[in-house]
């Protein structure tokens, strides 16, 4: 019999909100963090981000501490010192800055200091899907290794380097990100850190039971997603069929939705072939912008409050239908009753992700 | 137009960074996209914008122009030719 | 657990289980050795250099057979490396602090995770993937992922340790390590199973040494 994996929330750090709380009242209010911030990108040019105006010099390091500050006002030194607790950082970039040094090396030693645990930090650095495999990588450790906690730290800043990438790619929209959206013009970026807590034991308020997970690959293009969402067709069902449970029990999925034309459009694709495409669906990215390696632990938190308070969330930005196939996305945040959720993530080296947790 | 199609190789190689190839290696009626010759795709032909650019003083309005004009090294130098 | 299979690739050849397949002269040794594999295959020649080696290394993996008997999402991908892609990055940089422009070719490698999706397109593999990064090789993080994928009932994992670092005076550090291992065999507990890893790379980095200092 393997071990049960449940998953509490730790922080959440973002332009809408520092601590689980504010975040939540934010989101029930419809505020975004998405604003125009004037010169950001390469040749001055203005781009719509979610940013932290309050981090100092030093913002991925900055970000990440007050976010473990933040955690051990609910937490333990003793669950975070354990031996049998190790710590996972998903993370697209690290601490871009220390280029051409280890961009990890930073992280690795503000966790160490901060938590005085002993184990090595494993980072996992997966494109936009980190965030959802390193949850899935902590439940692994706690079915299968010698192990009662791990805590899954997703945490990304924008920086020049991303944001002029991006803006190399044309991926940019010139107003607040419209996931779904039959106007969607591209992707917001955001910066954010999400700390989770998974366990064997039910040990906190908020948690909920992690049921499976998996990860896919398209093998179609290393930038562009597939058309026809082959990997996140095969990653849904993969990791239904490993949870045990039928398609209808989903009540809602958290869907990866990054306001891309082709992004969104393959999400649409996949989900109509999981038969899904009646489920309610959102994405967070007009609240958070796409916050890369943290957004998968974040929007999962984001989950866990929608299972807590039997509420689902707007998913912002979207008006009109603007997929091939048409999707229920929640148009308007409303008390629904909740319990079994999907979350999907896609990514940059055409890797999907998914994962289902219930309450 | 030799002489443009040459330099056009050399910028391409640099543009896109393919250390593996000499301009000998591109000929000139060869597709530049798709599985055949260079196998470069849309991202690449993002390149191409900033190379036509930055070194011709071409802005190409329409990018979905771009894979005519882009097909080969023949027709990125006829299509500079006419432009310039 | 068991490695059937291992490949290392360098600047100072390319081995198979053990055996030197190819030795390089060329600076341009991924290029060489991607001509004495005899491949044809031209999107090699836009890849970074994780990529490049990765996709080389794989090539003399699947001359052995095995992994062209797998289903399509059967070989999980489990890579990592010190450096994520910081040789890439370090170019990306400079196309727009000193060439003008940002590069969207060079953009999309500033992702470590990019060479599995490489491996996966290549070889149309639908399977598992996840990069790690860790300060050194880490055998006892591949043990434990690897066991935790045999639990979870997979059969085949294809490991890798590939780095391409450049530092501050243009010198380029680049090696690949790839293990196939078959899951299903039981014939080793974790920690003699990293025992095993540190010695056959231990070994591999000896056999060309100086590759790691070139």
């Amino acid at each position: 019999m393997e071990n049960k994996v449940f998953l509490s929330y730790g922080t959440l750090v973002t332009p809408i909100g520092i601590g689980i709380d504010a975040n939540f009242h934010s989101l029930k209010n419809g505020i975004s963090g998405i604003q125009q911030r004037e010169h950001s990108g390469f040749k001055q040019e203005n781009w719509f981000l979610s940013t932290l105006d309050d981090l100092s010099e030093n913002r991925f390091d900055a970000l990440l501490e007050k976010a473990l500050s933040d955690l051990k006002k609910s937490y333990s030194e003793t669950v975070l010192s354990a031996p049998e607790t190790r710590f996972i950082l998903s993370s697209t970039k690290g601490n871009i800055d220390n280029l051409p040094g280890d961009v990890f090396s930073s992280a690795r030693g503000i966790i160490h200091r901060q938590t005085n645990n002993p184990n090595d930090v494993i980072v996992i650095s997966n494109a936009c899907i980190s965030g959802v495999i390193a949850i899935n990588t902590a439940a692994d450790y706690l079915r299968y290794s010698d192990c009662d906690n791990v805590i899954v730290i997703g945490i990304d800043i924008v920086s020049d380097f991303v944001l002029f990438g991006f803006q190399s790619l044309f991926a940019l929209s010139d107003e607040p990100a419209r996931p779904f959206d039959k106007n969607r013009k591209g992707i917001s970026l955001g910066e954010a850190c999400g700390i989770i807590v998974a366990s064997r034991e039910k040990t906190h308020t908020s948690a909920v039971e992690y049921l499976a997970g998996a990860s896919s690959n398209d093998a179609n293009h290393i930038s562009g997603p597939s058309r026809t969402g082959e990997g996140l067709f095969r990653v849904v069902n993969k990791t239904i069929e490993r949870a045990g449970i039928h398609r209808s029990d989903i009540d809602f999925i958290s869907a990866h939705g990054t306001g891309t034309l082709y992004n969104d459009e393959m999400e649409s694709m996949a989900f109509t072939r999981c038969e899904l495409q009646n489920t309610p669906v959102n994405s967070l990215k007009g609240f958070f912008g796409h916050t890369l390696g943290a957004a998968g632990v974040i929007e999962v938190i984001v989950c866990m409050l929608s299972l807590e308070h039997q509420l689902l969330f707007e998913s912002k930005g979207f008006e009109e239908t603007g997929t091939t196939q048409e999707m229920n996305i929640i148009q308007q945040t409303h008390a629904a009753p909740v319990h079994t959720v999907l979350k999907t993530a896609s990514g940059f080296g055409g890797g999907n992700a998914a994962l289902l947790i219930r309450k | 137009m030799s002489e443009l199609k040459e330099n056009l190789k050399a910028q391409i190689i640099e543009q896109l960074s393919l250390e593996d190839l000499t301009p000998a290696d591109i000929k000139d009626d060869a597709p530049l996209f798709g599985d055949e010759g260079l196998g470069l795709d849309s991202i690449d032909a993002l390149e191409f914008i900033v190379l036509l650019e930055s070194n011709y003083g071409i802005k190409i309005a329409d990018p979905s122009k771009g894979r005519e004009i882009f097909h080969s090294v023949n027709s990125l130098a006829a299509f500079i030719e006419s432009n310039q | 657990m068991k490695i059937t299979t291992s490949s290392y690739i360098s600047a100072a050849g390319a081995f198979l289980n053990g055996q030197q397949k190819f030795t390089f002269r060329e600076t341009n040794w991924q290029k060489e050795c991607y001509q004495q594999l005899g491949l044809d295959y031209p999107k090699f020649h836009k890849m970074d250099h994780l990529s490049k080696m990765t996709v080389l290394a794989t090539e003399l993996i699947y001359s052995e057979g095995h992994l062209n008997a797998l289903m399509d999402d059967e070989p999980e991908l489990l890579f990592a490396n010190a450096n994520a892609s910081q040789h890439t990055d370090m170019k990306f940089i400079e196309s727009y602090t000193q060439q003008g422009n940002p590069s969207p070719s060079l953009f999309v490698y500033t992702l470590p995770n990019i060479l599995t999706g490489e491996l996966a397109i290549r070889h149309k593999w639908y399977g598992e993937n996840t990069f790690f990064i860790t300060p050194q090789f880490d055998s006892s993080l591949f043990a434990e992922r690897l066991y935790h994928a045999a639990r979870k009932g997979g059969n085949w994992c294809l490991c890798g340790w590939v780095e391409s670092k450049v530092d501050e005076k243009n010198k380029v550090t680049e090696e690949c390590f790839l293990f196939l291992v078959a899951l299903t065999d039981n014939t080793a507990d974790r920690s003699s199973f990293a025992a095993a890893l540190d010695e056959l790379l231990t070994n591999y980095r000896n056999g060309n040494s100086g590759n790691l200092n070139r």
